[in-house]
């Protein structure tokens, strides 16, 4: 990508020497290192940024014609990001909206007590964030400066982040999802990747469950802890993932991980390698991190990267099989960065279904609805969010109403395991 | 002062060379069988996978998943630290008395690390890829990893040692070059290379800084950095979590560094009637050590006992609650008590001390760190945080061919003393050298050997030993 190029083309196309006016003495030596700096942590070109950053607030002014700024931009932005293949009237007219929101809030600006000067450089600032934002669409994931990331906006992570809205209070506990999961994967007897189990709280009355699949950190510590990086998050999507190619088995991530969603391949697996399907091994990007594990590595939840790559056909895309296996509706499987997605969406919704009285008590929260993420003070910046009840900490599992030997699977792997302790098992 | 000791002389530290009793091949027969024991159990363990230990996953699964491997790993780098503690003091502190033992410490360290690097390679499920796995990813991983930081200041640790061991044998292969075995002659060769009188003194000065830099790295960086930063920065085992793991387990290596070389030190001088070399005063200075380092040892045990006790978080009030139920580690914290009291004793009547009482404490100070070691581990990973499931705490108990590798990596290291004694000498030629000038309390000491003045070389205390560890 040629800087020079993409900046010369916007001096040649230029207006040759803008009338001096109120814009050209806010542009002071301070602002412009301001502006370069601001810039220059993004990836993308400071100085086209900083051209864009003046003429913006000459837009601002009305100095410049809205239509000029855009064509003025639009080759060099295209040669910058790689983006807005878009006709050029088609992308103003996309931008309108947030233009029009962007010169009422200037007015509003300026009928207020703001020194205009100020509000100008404030909003220089804002029209060159409006520009990009416009261009560099959300589409291109590969960190592009949407406008949330160029503000430094931390609401919302960026990119795609695959994680899952599970609705406790929907869960009746009958297993198909484990059955599902294990079958899916064909992992041996006990590792159960999906694993759903009953438990008490104190004085609760009523049956909880809890639906305990990997929680697909945005800061995992199994991943941090990995001394061969076989633990890794994929970029393009945040699934925390296995390499079964180089995990070396020394299982520190099961030590590290809070949740104990670890099961490692302690012998040899039930289904033969050669029972495998391909396609479900691979993941998009060719690597081993699919189904279950081999001998001596380590396995967890996936939440379906063969599925979510297409190799498993179309249909299959944006779904698990848990969520698949689940009658009551009580998985939502997708992307916990888009509003959306099926899980956002779903959240919105039993939100808009228990909604709170605030036309008696205005302070209240808009709705009853009890949501949490599993040890979310340990930092690990979990993606699983449940609708429900918490487990406190002195909560214990209970006998559930179907148990894991009713569907033929095994609750408790130890004891599968010690079959094949050398000279038999102890536990005492 | 006098002293009907004889001097000693080139002859005896050249005894293990040149000498084979009935009883090194004994020994060498026993060692054979517990290596070999060891080799077929790792053997079945590669050929079926881990399933052979008892261990299982934690959580839903009911197991732990660290165990014996990982407890057996710590308790081998802690002896390792033997060499350490004798070389600051006899090279930085300037306590000559322990020159004698300072050449066995560090083949201590030697031969502690390869056993600990051996049980990386057992713990893991795919040894076959460490090096590619490790290496290649080696610039990302040493940013986040500790089991990464462990292998490179391990590494560090045993080049640094090998070292300072290679440069100072070049000294002594020259000077006893005619005593030594022919058929040794291409590797003496090899270690003498380009050796000149003149760099006696410019090893001299190296082997002073290489020791201030181990001592900086083992005891700061490694025993009481990395190998605790394994278990200590992990937020959600509330027996591991916490700042006091580094003081700790350094307090806990330094007691079994030297019950570590009081062994070695014993089973030298009962072999080769090095009475006159390995004093008595040797052992008695060692064991005010170990009483020093079991005192704190305790003393942090104390620390976390008050603060898991008093008011702490529900977590680990659990976990404090299951370590002071468990017998095992009672009778670790027995071990190390009964030791101390009687360190305590004998320094207040000297009439208690004697060699085998010395070597009997090394040997429980041993089998208490051991037992701590595997305990710690073991229970950390039975009382995690998250612990609502049904399978929390889980159950463990060593397999036989987990027991095994005990077993086989002390044969091990008995192995290579008994190898390296035959190819260099094991005692310094500067000991013996500067013995004379040693002035140690002859009548004093002497009074209390009544107890060890059988004539035959018994050299297989090592390995009486594996008995009491194994328990």
């Amino acid at each position: 990508m040629s800087t020079d190029e993409s900046t010369s083309n916007v001096d040649a196309d230029a207006e040759p020497e803008p009338e001096p006016s109120v814009v050209d003495d806010l542009h002071t030596d301070e602002w412009e290192s301001e502006m370069q700096a601001l810039l220059e942590d993004g990836d993308y070109d400071a100085e086209l940024g900083l051209e864009m950053a003046k003429d913006a607030q000459r837009l601002v002014a009305g100095e410049l014609d809205e239509a000029d700024f855009y064509e003025r931009y639009h080759e060099a932005v295209i040669d910058e990001f790689g983006v807005d293949d878009r006709p050029i009237a088609e992308a103003i007219e996309d931008a309108d909206g947030d233009r029009d929101r962007f010169m009422k809030s200037l007015e509003e600006l300026e009928n207020g007590e703001l020194d205009r000067r100020e509000a100008m450089k404030k909003m220089g600032a804002a029209g060159l964030f409006l520009g990009l934002g416009t261009w560099a669409t959300k589409e291109n994931a590969e960190g592009g400066p949407d406008a949330a990331s160029v503000a430094g906006d931390g609401e919302q992570g960026e990119g795609k982040q695959y994680g899952m809205v599970i609705d406790l209070e929907k869960c009746d506990g009958c297993l198909a999802c484990v059955v599902a999961c294990s079958q899916e994967n064909n992992t041996s007897a006990g590792a159960n990747w999906m694993y759903v189990f009953t438990y008490e709280d104190g004085h609760q009355e009523e049956e909880n469950y809890l639906v305990r699949t990997c929680q697909h950190c945005s800061d995992a510590p199994c991943e941090k802890v990995c001394p061969t990086t076989a633990r890794h998050k994929r970029t393009e999507d945040g699934l925390v993932l296995t390499d079964y190619d180089v995990c070396i088995g020394c299982r520190y991530c099961q030590v590290a991980c809070p949740y104990g969603v670890n099961y490692f391949q302690w012998g040899e697996p039930d289904t033969p390698e050669s029972e495998l399907d391909y396609d479900h091994v691979y993941d998009g990007r060719d690597r081993r991190v699919d189904s279950r594990p081999p001998k001596g590595v380590m396995g967890k939840c996936t939440m379906c990267p063969s599925r979510q790559d297409g190799k498993m056909g179309e249909d299959k895309v944006g779904t698990t099989a848990c969520e698949d296996a689940c009658s009551m509706d009580a998985i939502h499987f997708g992307d916990m960065n888009d509003d959306e997605s099926d899980p956002n969406q779903y959240l919105e919704q039993v939100r808009e279904e228990n909604p709170n009285d605030r036309e008696d008590y205005p302070n209240r929260a808009g709705d009853t609805v009890s949501t949490f993420r599993l040890l979310e003070e340990l930092g690990t910046d979990p993606n699983v969010v449940f609708v429900g009840n918490e487990p406190g900490p002195n909560a214990k599992q209970v006998e559930g109403p179907v148990k894991y030997e009713e569907i033929g699977e095994v609750d408790r792997r130890k004891e599968v395991l010690d079959d094949g302790t050398f000279a038999g098992g102890v536990s005492p | 002062m006098s002293t009907d000791t004889d001097t000693p002389s080139e002859a005896d530290i050249l005894r293990p060379i040149r000498s084979t009793s009935k009883a090194y091949y004994a020994l060498l027969a026993v060692v054979s069988v517990a290596i070999g024991l060891f080799l077929v159990g790792w053997g079945l363990q590669l050929r079926d996978g881990m399933i052979v230990t008892n261990l299982a996953d934690w959580g839903s699964g009911g197991g732990v998943t660290w165990g014996l491997y990982i407890g057996a790993f710590i308790w081998w780098v802690g002896i390792a630290h033997g060499g350490i503690i004798l070389s600051a003091a006899v090279r930085l502190l300037g306590m000559d008395r322990y020159k004698p033992v300072a050449r066995l410490a560090e083949l201590l360290t030697i031969a502690g690390l390869t056993a600990a690097g051996l049980y990386i390679i057992i713990h893991v499920g795919r040894p076959d890829r460490i090096v590619t796995s490790i290496l290649l990813n080696y610039n990302e991983t040493i940013h986040t990893s500790p089991l990464v930081w462990d292998v490179t200041v391990i590494t560090l640790y045993f080049v640094m040692t090998a070292t300072y061991l290679g440069l100072t044998l070049r000294y002594d292969i020259t000077r006893l070059r005619d005593q030594l075995p022919d058929r040794f002659e291409p590797l003496y060769r090899l270690m003498t290379i380009g050796y000149t009188e003149k760099e006696d003194e410019v090893v001299e000065r190296m082997v002073w800084w290489l020791a201030l830099g181990i001592i900086i790295l083992a005891p700061l960086l490694l025993h009481g950095g990395v190998i605790p930063w394994l278990f200590a920065l992990i937020p959600s085992m509330p027996g591991w979590f916490g700042a006091i793991q580094g003081p700790q387990f350094l307090t806990i290596a330094l007691t079994s560094a030297i019950g570590g070389v009081l062994i070695i030190s014993y089973a030298f001088r009962k072999a080769y009637g090095w009475d006159h070399i390995i004093t008595d005063d040797v052992f008695r200075g060692l064991l005010l050590w170990l009483g020093f380092f079991s005192l704190l040892f305790l003393w942090l045990q104390l620390q976390q006992i008050m603060s898991g006790v008093f008011a702490a978080p529900i977590d680990q009030t659990y976990a404090t609650d299951a370590k002071l139920s468990h017998p095992v580690y009672w009778i670790a914290m027995g071990l190390v008590a009964t030791t101390l009291a009687y360190i305590f004793a004998q320094t207040l009547r000297p009439s208690l001390f004697s060699l085998r009482r010395s070597v009997l404490a090394g040997g429980l100070i041993l089998t208490a760190t051991l037992l701590e070691k595997i305990f710690f581990v073991v229970e950390g990973l039975m009382y995690p945080t998250f612990g609502l499931y049904d399978a929390v705490p889980g159950s463990y108990f060593p397999s036989v061919i987990e027991m095994i590798s005990i077993v086989g990596t002390i044969g091990i290291v008995t192995l290579f003393f008994m190898v390296v004694a035959k190819v260099v000498p094991v005692v310094e030629l500067h000991a013996i050298e500067e013995h004379g000038d040693h002035d140690h309390e002859g009548d004093g000491e002497r009074e209390y050997e009544f107890d060890d003045a059988t004539e035959e070389p018994t050299d297989d205390h090592t390995t009486e030993a594996n008995p009491e560890v194994n328990a």
